[in-house]
């Protein structure tokens, strides 16, 4: 018997994630996801060790290039394999497998080709640091300026693509900027777009392994010159 | 000619050379180097010229002139190195991908699953 959820790839790029990966995949078995393709992002540590008893696609970049190409290597990949829906995950736990199932919905009904997660829908807001909340509400803006959508969240992990989408897009970022990238290339495909609420759950290790609000002028300064020389 | 003239022209001429050797079939890069080099030498040769030219576009001093020109040649350079560089990564971006996913990890396991179902 086909499983309901046979034709979802969920995508996660990891890199260093060691301490949390086979949580993470657990968490997706335990929701009837059984068709995980984890990129091994040039890793220093062996993460494959972790979940070489489950059931992952497992692919390495011998080289770090970020989490952008990590996507793109997982997105065609998972073309390969038949998909019809990919969802993007973190890897360091920060995301709830029971959202996945609110994000794909709409893309099952046609109602929508590509599903993004939203921390700052929910009634209750996620315990999102502060620091973090004003740079990403800032971020709102500045993808506003390159993509023209005015989201709630502006670098949300979680999102989930239709087969539509993959076939069309190819991500150039390799790094940080590809959240960026992506809403661009919803603006230029008018691909129809929805925000659901989902959870993100702040830990030490989530915060620590995370993207500095530093960081955030490095994905402004690559978004300028992926413009410059598109 | 002058001691400061002649280190000028030593470190112009070698810089030519290498540049011409590495740039032979590239047409646009080598007219460019060429009248870079050539104004070099007028420039070397006859520095009050720089003044000259410098008074009538509005700028006090020949050497002004100069440093503002060279900030122009060196955001150009950047420019061009890193449209090199994104090519560039672009290229090993493809040949990683495509050694990953020809070596992808993934149906050993769907057997393994298998198996066990």
């Amino acid at each position: 018997m086909q499983l309901i959820n046979d034709d979802i790839f969920i995508i996660i790029p990891a890199y260093n994630e060691k301490l949390v990966i086979r949580e993470v995949v657990l968490s997706l078995h335990a929701q009837d996801y059984k068709n995980i393709i984890l990129i091994d992002d040039g890793s220093d540590q062996n993460i494959f060790e972790e979940i070489q008893d489950l059931h992952v696609h497992y692919l390495k970049h011998y080289i770090n290039l970020g989490q952008g190409a990590a996507l793109q290597t997982g997105f065609c990949y998972a073309l390969k394999q038949g998909t019809n829906i990919c969802v993007t995950f973190d890897a360091d736990g920060q995301h709830s497998a029971e959202d996945i199932g609110r994000l794909i919905t709409p893309i099952r009904e046609n109602k929508a080709d590509i599903v993004l997660g939203s921390r700052f829908l929910l009634k209750k807001e996620s315990n999102v640091p502060i620091g973090r909340k004003l740079i990403l509400k800032l971020a709102r803006f500045v993808n506003f300026c390159f993509s023209g959508l005015l989201l709630t969240d502006a670098h949300n992990g979680l999102k989930a693509l239709s087969k539509n989408v993959l076939e069309k897009i190819f991500l150039e970022e390799n790094r940080m900027s590809h959240a960026s990238e992506i809403l661009m290339e919803v603006s230029k495909h008018k691909f129809r777009f929805l925000e659901i609420p989902v959870n993100i759950h702040y830990s030490a290790y989530t915060i620590q392994k995370g993207q500095k609000n530093f960081d955030s002028l490095k994905i402004l300064y690559d978004l300028i010159l992926f413009k410059l020389f598109k | 000619m002058k001691g400061i003239q002649f280190i000028l022209m030593t470190g112009v001429a070698f810089i030519s050379l290498y540049f011409f050797i590495q740039l032979k079939k590239r047409i646009l890069d080598f007219l460019l180097l060429g009248i870079m080099i050539i104004c070099a030498i007028v420039f070397i040769l006859w520095p009050d010229l720089t003044n000259i030219i410098a008074h009538k576009l509005g700028v006090g001093r020949g050497v002004d002139l100069l440093f503002y020109i060279a900030i122009l040649i060196f955001w150009f350079v950047v420019l061009k190195l890193y449209a090199r560089i994104r090519k560039l990564e672009k290229e090993f971006t493809h040949f990683i991908r495509q050694d990953a996913l020809s070596k992808a990890i993934g149906s050993a396991n769907n057997e393994q699953d298998g198996k066990q179902s």
